[in-house]
Order: structure tokens, then C-alpha cells, then sequence
């Protein structure tokens, strides 16, 4: 079993070369083809910059066939990079994007990069969604409620990755995050290192949310324990895989912070002892957070024709279970409120993304937003990291 | 030419062999590069190995500095069996073709490097470094200049400098001039033999140059196809070379195929020629008579042989002038002369050329083998 | 000194009396050579495409924090926050591994590259390949494969567990595998440019030295290493200015035991959404690397290397 793991992780880190280099030279063609864009209508072509998942050839496959359409996808490793891209200028490269739900709302409609998606055409497919996605969604639309920014697919809730044979599920629920701050769990744990989130469930450990404005008082408190955090933890690593093979090997025994897409691989695998937990007791108690990808269209000059078409591709069944069930990362998709998506289900695959208790979890969760005092946060963060004594 | 009186002098000054090779072989794969050589070197002498280019002598002078081993026979130094001593730990030094100066290094490093590897302290070697420079003829200003500074003449002094502040038994020498031009290279031969002289150390020099090898030694080795053809001072090389090969080695001679019959030398058509003595008859063989040893022979002058032709073409060589002159059918003859000793008329005039018995060189073919 | 006069007309004696030409025509000329026409748009393309996102980066670090323009008022605040923060940490990290890196790879890569150019001669183009061949491969999977290798379970503890029953806990998530990453990766940016230092050394130099009686270890010091010194130096380089701006090595195989200065600039780009103190370290980091190439490069004389002496 752990060999599985083992190749798994190893395989999944080549697709993602294999996927990057495809992509790479995926945006040289697309920026050459830029100059031809002035002559050329751009039907038979579309790039997707996107959240991994999207680029597996599982999904896209399908695609290319029926529209006969050239596609260049490229896996995308933090919002944030992404966002600089499209601000730099890539919007022309670029047709679809697809984001963690704040950044369209709140950043890249108001910055113009995206464009808004046709009602007539889109809004039928709301009917599709589980209940808490149900129209007029929040992060889907504008501020002022009218413009329609991008659809939503894949979600899931965030807390943290726990090993239950060494600490039970209802511990951790109950006990919360401050087991991960307490002096006996140095060493026992690693910090899965995407910034945003760590700042995030770090603020929820404390005893406020992220999303609110923070008192001085409360930024100290946050300090000492970021620190605290950071030099305790075993390592720090933004691979997911690493982490979770050290939740497999017994190195470390949980994950600070931790979602379902970040075990349900190795849950699918066979390790169904490893989870994601989410405290019960918190800000609002919903100490959790849940993300939700936002697949919008950027306000490229030369927009492809095929860009709304994917978006529309992306909501039949089969697609949506492909786009849930991709290589390496399997996650719950919104479009789980139509029968005939669930139907495509197996046990071990609702069991892998911790569809038991998927209602619960995210009932627990608060939705993933714009950090107020994020760079005053986010700057403690890098000095603990830069500080750490390991 | 008072250099060239120097070589006059006795060639084995102390008489004594200081580098004997026995039976030495050096056998890449099948390839004997130095076939069975058997040799002795005298003290104080300058010798000097002449032969064509893989004849061999490269490969003799590496394993001579001990950069090489021989792969059957021994080299002795003063009677002891050196064959695996390495070269650091031998008493001999070689310039290189190449100088193999160290570019990094100024000139006085370069000169002190091998006081330096045996330990000697700083002011004992730049004083001996000064020295050399004068006995160089460089500056003492040179002392502190970078080599790579330096010209290709003061170069090669350098690296003698270099040799010679080793102090060796014997100094070898691989071809260090033929990089330079002509003018150069006639003044340091010229330079190295007074070195000599001063230094009375044992010399030995490899060169393809036989005109080379003339002006500086006291006798000279010429190599073919790994073994030695003839060894001998200049003079006799010059005077009586055993072979076809060394005779055309020392530069452009004429050559008459000729047949050996009761004593007398004919060619194929039949013209007899008047030569030394000849023992043996023989089928084939070689003439060879120097272009300057022939003569004009004007109306009532005589000649021991004599031939007719037509001036074809005249080189003017500064102080001599050469005459190319068919005879006949497709036989053409080289003749060299001083340029006061101009012959009556130019090109397309009839002349008579002829030379004496004594300057006619007779090599049965037998004797080419070698 | 006889001879001195007809040794000196053997150096060419230039007419150094030609009138000095103005400036300015000589730059003309210079611009109508073949070889700068020829040159200029691959140089220009360079320029543009080399210079233009440098001079960008100088740019944004003198912007106010936060901004994603460059029309602001310059400032210097940047700087003063790096100063007064501890960025002095990720910088010394940076610095001193790589330091490291350049002296393990140096001991590492002086006899294998010695070896291959003197003992091994052309069979050493087999053992380049061999050591070429893993940079086919993108350096994130290699470093991936040495976490199997060396993570709790994988293949060395695996192996230690199950043959000696020795219990070995994970090797990875300590500077000293951070280190270790950094010298694997780049040990082939040390290894072929002293190679080619090496192969520069001609063979007749070294038989002089033996020949002029220095022991093997003399003719080590005197002549191998004096003259590989351009390779050596660029090895050094390259790998010192390559070290200390990475960042895959310390995240992947160090766990972020250590922060590499480049770490901290991508997290300014990136998560902390703070372009101009992104590149205001950047820019401290360039000028670092800069200068230490600056003092390096001076001392090798790049002609020599290139064979045009």
C-alpha cells in the first residue's frame, strides 16, 4: 500500500511536469498565433489557464473531438500568480480562467479582466446545483447583482488532515484547532504551505475570522501563534502529496491546514484513515473554510468562440463527474444536485471525497473572501517563516 | 662560417659515454616507432637526432627524458640502467617544441620553477634567475614581465633558461625552433651553440632540419623508419652519406638511375659516368651528384663527365644562383653557383655542364633498403 | 648583448605616430563593421527582451508597497522595511548554502572532471552522458525522486528497515537536505566548465613541470589548477549565482527549513501580492549576484578561453 503511494505521488508529480511543459508550449504557439489573431478568427482555438484538473486530457479530450477545437491548457499553482498573469498583460493569451471564488468578484471583474457570461444561456444551468449553490450565487455574480461572472464547479471545505488511527475524528471536531498549537503536538504535524490558507485557518485558531478587520490585539495574538505555528511543525511543504505520505508513513500525524482534495486522493488509495476534520468550535461556528472555483471568461480582445462553449461542455454529467473525478485530485463538484451526475458515483469515490459528511463540513465552513489585513498577516507569516527555527 | 669551424674541434671532447641506449625498442601495437637502436652519447657533446617526420625521433627523446619507456633494450646514464626512473627524478631536461612555458607565471617564476620544486629560497633563486637572463641575453627587466608578454624569440630563451636554471646532466631539445622564421632561427642555432660551448653540458637535439643539424653539432644521428641510417659529424654526412636518403635529406641533389658493370656506372641509355671506385656490379641503383659540385665547363675546360643541355630556368638564392638544365629527354639538372660565376648566357642558351669522378655518389640499390 | 639589436627588429614596429581619430568617427565605424550589423537584431532582441523586464523590476522597487503601477511616486520605503525586517536571515541562507554548494561540488567535481579528461580521454564522453543524461529531466522530478528516496518509508529507510533493521527516521526537511539538493542539481553547472578548464591545460605544460622535477601534488598545484582556473572560477560562478537563487531544493527536499532569499521574493510576487518589495529584493539580489560576478570575471581572461590567444 504505501508503494501504491508511493508511484502515485511520483506519477501524479510527472503528469504535472508532462501537463506544464505541454502548457508551456501550449502559450508559445497561443502567443504566436497572436499576431495571426488579426486576420484569423480564433473558432478552432482556445487556451484554458486553470486549477489542476481541467487540463487532464480526460476532460478535454472530449472536447477537442466535438468542437474540433485546438485546446492549450495550463495548470495553474497558486490564485495568486495567476491573477499577476492576466494583470501583466496575458489576458490576451487566454481564454477561460478559473479561480477560487473571491478573486472573480472581488479582483478580476473589478479590474476588468474578466467579461460577464450570456444569462440567457447560463442561468439554466443553475438548476443543476446542490442546494446551497442555487441562484443567484454570491461569488457568481457582481457586486451590484447583475452581471453573471463565471460558473461554479468544483468546492470543497477546508480544515485540517488528520491521521484517525492516532487521533480520533471527534477530538479534533471537538478539541479544535488548538490541538495543532499545543506544546505535545511539536514535530507531529506539518504546515501545508499555500499562504492564504495557512493566514486563514491561523485567524480561525485564534478565535476571529480572517474576514473581519483585526484589532491590533487580536494581530499579537495572531503573531505569537503564527510563530508558534511555524516553529513547531515537523516541515513545511506546499505538496500536498508530500504531506500526505507523511500522514501515511507515520512521520507526522496531521496537516495544518488541510482540505478533502488534499487527502481524497490517498483516501482513494486506501488510506481512509487519513481526513479532513473540521473544528466545531470557532468565529461564527464556522471555524472552517470552503472554496469554490469560479470558471469565468477573460476579457481577451480575440475571445475564442469555444470559451462559452467549454463552460456550457463543462456542465453535461459526464463531464462534471470527469472534472470531479480527474487525475490526481478528486473533489465534490455543485453540479452533485443533479441525479444523473450522482449516478455516475461509485461507493469508493463518494467515499474518497468524504461525501458522509460533506453537509457537515461545510455547514462548519465560512466562504473563502478577501482577507482585510491580509498583507499586515501575510508579512507576519513570511517573517515566522523566514525566522523559523527548525 | 666561424661556427661552422667550430665543429672541427674533437667530437667526443671527454670521451667518456654518458647516455647509452641498448637494443631499445619502443613498439606501439605492431608498430616499431624506435626499432633495436643501439647508441652512445658522449659527454659534453652536441648531438643531434635528423630525420623526417615519424621517423621516430620524438619517440626516442621522450623515452630518452624517461616520458616514455622503451618496451624491450636499456637506457643507461653514466652505466646505471635508467629505463624506469620517471622524468622528474632524472637528471635531464628537455625543451619542449611547443616551450610548454606556464602562461600564468611572469618570466622569473618560469626560470625559477624548478628551484622552486627542490626547495631553494626565494633570493638564491631570482639570483640565479638574474644570472640567467644575462647569460640569455634577455634584460634583467624581463625578470618581472609576463611570458605571454614576451616575443617568440625571447620566449625560447626563456624556456633555455628555464632548463638550464635546472641545472640538468643533459639537455634535450625537440625541435624548439621551428616555430620561429628564418632569420630568427639561424641566429638562436648560432646563440645555442655558443650556449654550449659556455655551459659545457651534454646536448641533444632533434630537429627535421639536416641544415640545422650542420650548424650546431658535433655529430649527428639520422633517423629513418625508427633506426638510425647513419651517424657521423657533419662532414662526413655532408662528405660521404651511405644512403640515397641521407644524401637527399641534406636538401635538392640530382639523381641518375644507374646500373652497376665491371666497374663502370651506365645509365639506361647506355651513357657511362666516371665515379669513384666501384667493388660489386649491381641492377639498379641511384647517381647522386650536388648541384653544387656541378659545373659550366666552358670550350677547352675539362671535365670528368660531361653532358649537354639547355638552360630551362634560373633561381637567383641571394649570394648563388641555380640553373635548372635539361638533358635530353626529360632529365633535368640542378646546378648551383655563386653569383659572380655567371654562366655564358640566360635561359634557352646551349650549355656543357659537367663534374668530377669524385663528386659522383654511387648507392646501389641494396643499399637503399635501409 | 651582441645580439640584442637584431633581436629587437624582430618585433613588428607599429606606426604608433597615426594621428589618433576622433571619437566619434570611430564609432561610426565601428557601427558600419559586419560584424555589429550582422549582430544587431539578435542584440537588440536582447536588449529588449533581457534588459526590459530587468529594468522593470528596478522600476517597481522603488514603488510605494502594493501597487501593481509604475506611475507612482519612487520611494524608498521598500529598501527601508527589508533593512529594518529580517530579510538578512533568507539573504545569509541564501548566501552561505550556497557557498557550500560551490565548495562540495568543487571537491566533488575537480577529480571526476580530471579524470575525465586525462585518464578516461574519449571514453570520458560516455561518462559526460551519463551525467548529462538526468538534466533531460525537469530538476522538480529528480528532486521528487529523491524524496521517495529519502522520505520515512521510501527507498533508503525502506531499505535500512527491511535488510539491516536499522530504524531510520525521514532524512528530508533539514538544511543538510536542502544542501544536498542544491548540490545534486547543480553539480553539472560546476563539473562541465571544469572540464573544460581542464582540457584547456595543454598536455606538453604538465610533462614540463614532471620534466623540471615537481612531484605529482607540485605539478597539481603549479600548473593543473592554476591553469583550469577560468573553468573553475565560471564553475564557481555559475553554480554560487544559481544556488543562491533557488528555491525548488529548499522547499521540496528542505521542508522550508530554510528560507532561500528566493523563496521570499516569489511569496512578495506572489501570495503577499506585493510587486514593488518583491522586486526591491529582487534588485538587492542582482546586485549581489552582479558584483560577485563583476569581481570574479575580472580575473579570467575570457579570451584565453575562447582560444583567441
Amino acid at each position: 500500500m504505501k508503494r501504491k503511494n508511493l508511484l502515485q505521488s511520483f506519477s501524479q508529480s510527472r503528469r504535472e511536469f508532462l501537463h506544464m511543459s505541454a502548457a508551456i508550449a501550449g502559450s508559445i504557439a497561443a502567443s504566436s498565433t497572436m499576431s495571426r489573431s488579426a486576420f484569423a478568427a480564433r473558432e478552432n482555438e482556445l487556451n484554458i489557464y486553470c486549477w489542476e484538473g481541467y487540463n487532464s486530457d480526460k476532460v478535454l479530450d472530449p472536447f477537442r473531438k466535438e468542437f474540433k477545437t485546438n485546446v492549450k491548457a495550463q495548470g495553474l499553482i497558486s490564485d495568486p500568480d495567476a491573477v499577476n498573469k492576466l494583470r501583466a498583460g496575458e489576458t490576451k493569451v487566454w481564454d477561460i480562467i478559473n479561480l477560487n471564488n473571491a478573486w472573480g468578484r472581488r479582483q478580476l471583474f473589478p479590474e476588468n479582466l474578466i467579461v460577464p457570461l450570456d444569462q440567457a444561456r447560463f442561468k439554466p444551468k443553475w438548476d443543476m446545483v446542490l442546494p446551497e449553490f442555487k441562484w443567484p450565487y454570491y461569488w457568481a455574480m457582481s457586486n451590484d447583482g447583475k452581471n453573471l461572472l463565471g460558473m461554479v464547479q468544483r468546492f470543497g471545505p477546508s480544515g485540517v488532515n488528520v491521521n484517525t488511527d492516532k487521533i480520533s475524528r471527534e477530538t479534533v471536531q471537538n478539541d479544535g484547532y488548538e490541538i495543532f498549537l499545543a506544546d505535545d503536538f511539536k514535530g507531529k504535524y506539518a504546515v501545508l504551505m499555500y499562504d492564504d490558507w495557512v493566514i486563514m485557518h491561523l485567524c480561525m485558531a485564534c478565535g476571529f475570522s480572517p474576514f473581519d478587520n483585526l484589532s491590533d490585539a487580536q494581530i499579537a495574538t495572531y503573531e505569537t501563534a503564527m510563530r508558534k505555528l511555524i516553529n513547531n511543525a515537523a516541515f513545511l511543504s506546499d505538496d500536498m502529496n508530500a504531506i500526505a505520505l507523511g500522514m501515511v508513513n507515520g512521520s507526522i500525524i496531521g496537516s495544518f491546514p488541510g482540505s478533502t482534495y488534499t487527502v481524497s486522493a490517498a483516501r482513494f488509495d486506501g488510506n481512509a484513515n487519513l481526513r479532513c476534520v473540521i473544528p466545531k468550535k470557532g468565529p461564527n461556528n464556522k471555524p472552517g473554510v470552503c472554496w469554490m472555483e469560479l470558471t469565468s471568461t477573460v476579457n481577451n480582445p480575440e475571445l475564442s468562440p469555444r470559451a462559452a462553449d467549454f463552460l456550457e461542455y463543462c456542465y453535461r454529467p459526464e463531464v462534471c463527474k470527469n472534472v470531479s473525478f480527474a487525475e490526481g485530485t478528486y473533489n465534490p463538484v455543485t453540479q452533485m444536485g443533479d441525479k444523473r451526475v450522482m449516478a455516475l458515483y461509485s461507493k469508493e469515490e463518494l467515499d474518497a471525497i468524504q461525501f458522509d459528511t460533506l453537509d457537515e463540513d461545510m455547514a462548519l465552513c465560512s466562504d473563502f473572501d478577501i482577507i482585510p489585513n491580509y498583507p499586515k498577516l501575510h508579512e507576519i507569516f513570511a517573517t515566522a517563516v523566514r525566522e523559523r527555527k527548525a | 662560417m666561424a661556427e661552422a669551424a667550430q665543429s672541427l674541434k674533437p667530437p667526443e671532447p671527454a670521451g667518456q659515454p654518458i647516455l647509452q641506449l641498448r637494443n631499445v625498442d619502443r613498439i606501439f601495437d605492431s608498430f616499431a616507432a624506435v626499432d633495436r637502436i643501439t647508441l652512445d652519447i658522449y659527454e659534453r657533446e652536441f648531438f643531434t637526432i635528423v630525420g623526417p617526420s615519424g621517423s621516430g625521433k620524438t619517440t626516442m627523446v621522450r623515452m630518452l627524458v624517461g616520458m616514455d619507456k622503451p618496451t624491450n633494450g636499456d637506457i643507461l646514464l653514466r652505466g646505471e640502467r635508467i629505463n624506469d626512473v620517471p622524468a622528474n627524478r632524472r637528471p635531464t631536461c628537455m625543451v619542449f617544441q611547443s616551450l610548454a612555458l606556464f602562461p600564468h607565471r611572469t618570466v622569473g617564476q618560469n626560470i625559477e620553477f624548478p628551484l622552486k620544486m627542490r626547495g631553494v629560497d626565494a633570493a638564491t633563486r631570482r639570483k640565479r634567475a638574474l644570472e640567467l637572463l644575462d647569460q640569455l641575453r634577455l634584460p634583467q627587466s624581463y625578470y618581472g614581465k609576463m611570458v605571454t608578454q614576451c616575443s617568440g624569440g625571447e620566449r625560447q630563451r626563456v624556456a633555455l633558461a628555464r632548463a638550464l636554471a635546472f641545472d640538468p646532466e643533459i639537455l634535450f631539445f625537440d625541435e624548439p625552433l621551428s616555430a620561429l622564421d628564418y632569420r630568427l632561427r639561424k641566429l638562436l642555432e648560432k646563440e645555442l651553440k655558443d650556449i654550449h660551448r659556455e655551459t659545457g653540458k651534454t646536448f641533444v637535439y632533434i630537429t627535421h632540419s639536416l641544415e640545422e643539424a650542420m650548424v650546431m653539432s658535433d655529430r649527428i644521428g639520422v633517423m629513418n623508419r625508427g633506426r638510425f641510417v647513419q651517424i657521423g659529424t657533419p662532414r662526413e654526412i655532408y662528405g660521404s652519406p651511405h644512403s640515397r636518403f641521407v644524401s637527399e635529406f641534406m636538401g635538392e641533389v640530382n639523381v641518375i638511375e644507374v646500373r652497376g658493370e665491371a666497374g663502370a656506372v651506365v645509365d639506361a641509355a647506355g651513357t657511362r659516368f666516371a665515379t669513384p671506385v666501384v667493388a660489386a656490379d649491381f641492377d639498379t641503383g641511384t647517381l647522386v651528384v650536388r648541384p653544387e659540385d656541378v659545373r659550366f665547363v666552358g670550350a677547352g675546360e675539362s671535365a670528368d663527365n660531361r653532358l649537354t643541355g639547355v638552360i630551362y630556368n634560373e633561381y637567383l638564392l641571394g649570394s648563388r644562383v641555380q640553373y635548372q638544365v635539361r638533358v635530353g629527354e626529360g632529365q633535368t639538372f640542378l646546378v648551383e653557383k655563386l653569383r659572380d660565376q655567371m654562366p655564358p648566357g640566360g635561359p634557352g642558351s646551349a650549355v656543357t655542364i659537367g663534374w668530377d669522378a669524385r663528386d659522383s655518389m654511387v648507392f646501389p640499390a641494396s643499399r637503399l633498403q635501409q | 648583448m651582441s645580439r640584442a639589436s637584431d633581436f629587437a627588429a624582430e618585433a613588428p614596429a607599429p606606426l604608433r605616430a597615426i594621428r589618433a581619430p576622433s571619437r566619434l568617427a570611430s564609432l561610426g565605424r565601428w557601427f558600419a563593421e559586419p560584424g555589429v550589423v550582422a549582430a544587431a537584431p539578435l542584440a537588440l532582441l536582447m536588449l529588449g527582451g533581457f534588459l526590459g523586464p530587468l529594468l522593470l523590476v528596478v522600476v517597481f522597487a522603488f514603488m510605494p508597497g502594493g501597487t501593481f503601477s509604475i506611475l507612482q511616486v519612487p520611494t524608498l520605503a521598500n529598501f527601508v522595511e527589508i533593512v529594518a525586517n529580517s530579510y538578512y536571515l533568507s539573504f545569509l541562507a541564501s548566501l552561505w548554502l550556497a557557498a557550500l554548494t560551490v565548495v562540495i561540488c568543487l571537491v566533488v567535481c575537480y577529480p571526476v572532471a580530471f579524470a575525465m579528461v586525462r585518464v578516461f580521454g574519449r571514453h570520458g564522453s560516455i561518462l559526460a552522458l551519463l551525467i548529462t543524461a538526468p538534466l533531460f529531466v525537469a530538476d522538480n522530478l529528480r528532486l521528487m525522486g529523491w524524496v521517495l528516496f529519502l522520505v520515512k518509508g521510501g527507498v533508503v529507510s525502506g531499505s535500512l528497515q527491511t535488510w539491516f533493521g536499522i530504524e531510520v527516521d525521514s532524512m528530508l526537511y533539514t538544511s543538510g537536505a536542502t544542501l544536498f539538493g542544491l548540490v545534486y542539481i547543480y553539480l553539472p553547472f560546476m563539473l562541465f566548465p571544469i572540464i573544460m578548464g581542464i582540457s584547456m591545460v595543454p598536455e606538453q605544460m604538465r610533462e614540463a613541470a614532471f620534466d623540471l622535477g615537481a612531484t605529482r601534488f607540485q605539478v597539481l598545484r603549479e600548473v593543473d589548477v592554476p591553469l583550469a582556473m577560468p573553468g573553475i572560477l565560471i564553475g564557481s560562478l555559475m553554480t554560487f549565482i544559481l544556488a543562491a537563487g533557488s528555491l525548488t531544493e529548499a522547499r521540496t527536499l528542505g521542508g522550508n527549513a530554510v528560507t532561500m532569499i528566493a523563496m521570499d521574493i516569489q511569496k512578495e510576487f506572489g501570495f503577499a501580492q506585493n510587486w514593488p518589495k518583491g522586486s526591491a529584493l529582487a534588485v538587492l539580489m542582482i546586485l549581489l549576484a552582479g558584483a560577485l560576478a563583476v569581481t570574479a570575471l575580472k580575473r579570467i581572461d575570457l579570451d584565453l578561453i575562447f582560444g583567441r590567444k
